[in-house]
């Protein structure tokens, strides 16, 4: 986790969070190992929400979910994180 | 065989005649049950004719003509007429909204004789100044009918000569009328005439009264027992045989035009009724309507001013606070921050001034464009966080808000722009310990909250007050030293012609609740125009300046005041279906109009669906006010003729407030 907002809530009452993310992983291309980095706009609601809103920047964990438009005007994808994994004693983050 | 001619509450502009054995000339003006239809109703005897036109013996007899009562005067029965040819409404409709639902219904209050009020010595009265000396003796030397324009600043104690004046009229043995907009805004005004006229009959006259109250102070007046009438628009319409006096406060106030039925100016009959009885009638204002002003400057009203203060040594400051480059939090400018931040320093009140309720006007899906409609209202749903729901402010239609959006299923929807309760919880949590008190509609709901909320704003026990246009008018809060003015832009560039008038009312009565007492005021307006000539005028405390600007607009758009208006309206389920309805009416017009007339076209109102109905208009406009009713009379004789259909209502509003 590089950065995250304060957990907010939707008008329903719904835990909100909004964060950003470093990736960092190797991946196989062509035939060939490669190391990948990305930062990706994260966001995670309800039980997940109130997870990270424990953790602080520079946590490592392993997330998934699904991509979707931030918005009608902003077409650029934001991670909706429906799982998240804490990698405890691997404090770089990186995920292997 | 005696007939009666008899007014009925029924939607026809025709009066019915009935066989009445023992009745006489005495009888005009008394309550009568009538056989009608299948069943029975209670009219008022208009006139006891030589005849009919209709043959005696399809006539039928009256039930019982109310003798108890004293007959209701012709002057009132004037009056009730006046308005059925004026507003082309029935006179039995008429008639009947002018009587209390009590009488209405053909019943009759308990007799209780009022307890003459203890002897009290009145309360302390405060000194005159010299400008409010003049304008009292003005108003308490006027002989005969005399219209009067007191135009004073805030806080400069009209309240005060209103009550020098009533107490002229009544050591002349005179009754006097005094209207106000709400009662229910200003309940400690009734405590003030009380207490300063004690061992006087006062009667309250507005729909908070119960029924058998209001028909008793009703009867109180006709019998000439009630002294002083204090009420709201309805109580234009209560008999007084010794009226002497008609003051109409806060004049340019839309509540005194009825919005439904007898769609009604109450100050405008207010003038009318004051020419009837040849008495002087004060309309008075901080920001008067231009069409009173209007007729100040040309001679037709008496323009009294107050230019000071009664207490405060000089008025609040107005400063516009420039938004454009700035990054608001919460909607509120750092300087705004800043000054409230000072006045909880200092211990002193501060309100902040937006007129919007709820937590924001609109909740939003921002994935797809989801937006909070009212299934019923072409508006929007507007969020209320206190209470989780969603509500129409037009018609009430209100739902839980939705845990996700309906159309997409995403769960982050966001509501959109600002209210009083955002506004308060941003407050809340920037000040935490100051006492943030709303003061809106919704925490208001009934007198008694409203009541409990005023005590509270003057027992101190309130930092900072947000608010609606609720505490806009008549609100004396001596520790109130600070109005901020958030959203005020928006009404800038409203569609209807009237906008900047009631913005500038508006923010000139917000404005004057700051600094009334020893303390000075302030006010900021937060404006991304702030080199607009409305808050310039507002800077400069200059009314007049303001008016004649807005006049001359006015004069040169041919809007009133100068010129005269009635808007046919009418609603369906399809807009097409009121479009049609009026373009016929168009058609039955054309012959009609003459020269003088103008007549628009049939178009959607701004608002088109409104509680599932949807609604168009049509305008009718003319520089000559004869001219003009002249033709409406006609129009309305047409237009009964009209085959709507049944699913179609329309209506005529003459001089309209709102287009």
């Amino acid at each position: 986790m590089l950065e995250r907002g304060a957990l907010r809530y939707t008008p329903a009452g719904l835990p909100v969070i909004d964060f950003r993310f470093e990736h960092r992983s190797e991946q196989a291309e062509a035939g060939v190992m490669r190391r990948v980095e990305c930062e990706m706009a994260c966001v995670a609601l309800g039980a997940n929400a109130h997870l990270l809103a424990d953790s602080k920047p520079g946590d490592g964990m392993r997330i998934s979910g699904f991509l979707a438009a931030r918005s009608l005007k902003s077409r650029s994808p934001v991670l909706h994180v429906t799982t998240i994994e804490f990698l405890e004693g691997n404090p770089n983050g990186f995920q292997t | 065989m005696t007939i009666v001619r008899v007014a009925l509450d029924i939607p026809l502009s025709r009066c019915f005649d009935y066989l009445a054995p023992e009745a006489s000339a005495t009888d005009v003006g008394r309550l009568v049950r009538v056989p009608f239809g299948r069943g029975e109703k209670t009219g008022v005897i208009v006139a006891v004719p030589g005849h009919s036109e209709q043959s005696p013996d399809k006539l039928k007899p009256v039930v019982a003509i109310e003798r108890t009562l004293p007959a209701l005067p012709p002057d009132w029965l004037a009056l009730g007429e006046f308005c059925a040819r004026y507003y082309q409404h029935p006179l039995g409709a008429v008639l009947n909204f002018a009587l209390p639902p009590l009488l209405r219904r053909g019943r009759l209050p308990r007799q209780k004789k009022e307890k003459p009020r203890s002897g009290t010595p009145p309360a302390v009265r405060p000194a005159l100044l010299a400008e409010q000396q003049a304008a009292v003796d003005a108003i308490s030397g006027a002989t005969g009918f005399m219209p009067f324009l007191l135009h004073g600043v805030t806080g400069s104690g009209k309240t005060e000569v209103y009550l020098h004046a009533i107490e002229a009229a009544l050591a002349r043995g005179r009754q006097a009328l005094m209207l106000v907009p709400e009662i229910a805004l200003t309940p400690q005004l009734e405590g003030r005439v009380a207490g300063r006229f004690p061992g006087t009959r006062i009667v309250a006259a507005h729909s908070g009264v119960a029924d058998a109250a209001r028909a008793r102070g009703f009867l109180d007046a006709l019998e000439g027992c009630a002294d002083i009438v204090l009420g709201t628009r309805l109580s234009i319409f209560v008999p007084l045989p010794r009226l002497g006096l008609i003051v109409v406060d806060e004049e340019h106030d839309a509540s005194f035009k009825q919005q439904d039925g007898l769609r009604y100016s109450a100050r405008d009959v207010a003038v009318f009724r004051a020419k009837q009885h040849d008495i002087p009638v004060v309309l008075g204002s901080a920001t008067p309507s231009l069409e009173s002003y209007c007729h100040a400057r040309n001679g037709r009203y008496t323009l009294l001013s107050l230019t000071r203060r009664a207490v405060a040594e000089a008025m609040p400051a107005v400063r516009c606070i420039d938004t454009r480059r700035e990054k608001l939090q919460d909607g509120m400018s750092a300087a705004l921050l800043a000054a409230l931040e000072l006045r909880l320093q200092r211990g002193e009140q501060s309100l902040v001034f937006l007129n919007r309720r709820g937590y924001a006007p609109v909740l939003a899906c921002s994935a797809c464009g989801w937006i909070s409609n009212c299934r019923r209202c072409t508006a929007h749903r507007v969020v209320h966080l206190a209470d989780r729901r969603m509500r129409c402010h037009h018609c009430g239609d209100e739902a839980a808000i939705p845990r996700a959006c309906p159309d997409c299923g995403n769960q982050d929807i966001h509501p959109f722009g600002r209210g009083t309760q955002r506004i308060e919880a941003a407050l809340q949590d920037r000040f935490p310990a100051a006492r943030v008190l709303r003061i809106d509609r919704d925490s208001a709901s009934s007198p008694r909250k409203w009541q409990a909320l005023l005590e509270q704003i003057h027992a101190g026990d309130a930092d900072i007050l947000v608010g609606t246009q609720m505490l806009a008018k008549g609100h004396d809060f001596p520790r109130l030293t600070l109005v901020g003015a958030v959203g005020a832009d928006a009404a800038l560039f409203a569609a209807d012609f009237r906008a900047p008038e009631r913005l500038f009312a508006q923010l000139m009565q917000v404005g004057g609740r700051s600094g009334r007492a020893e303390l000075p005021g302030e006010v900021l307006i937060q404006t991304e125009h702030p080199g607009h000539p409305l808050y310039a005028a507002l800077a400069g405390h200059d009314y007049h300046h303001f008016a004649i600007a807005q006049l001359a607009e006015r004069e040169q758009a041919g809007f009133p005041p100068y010129a005269f208006q009635a808007l046919l309206r009418a609603e369906a389920r399809e807009v097409a279906w009121s479009l049609e309805f009026l373009s016929a009416a168009r058609a039955l017009a054309q012959p009609l109009a003459g020269e003088e007339v103008m007549l628009y076209d049939p178009v959607p109102m701004r608002m088109v669906r409104l509680m599932s109905l949807e609604r168009a208009q049509l305008l009718v406009e003319s520089r000559s006010r004869p001219a003009l009713q002249t033709f409406l009379a006609a129009w309305c004789n047409a237009l009964a003729t009209l085959k709507a259909s049944r699913r179609l209502r329309w209506h005529l509003d003459v001089d309209p407030l709102e287009l």
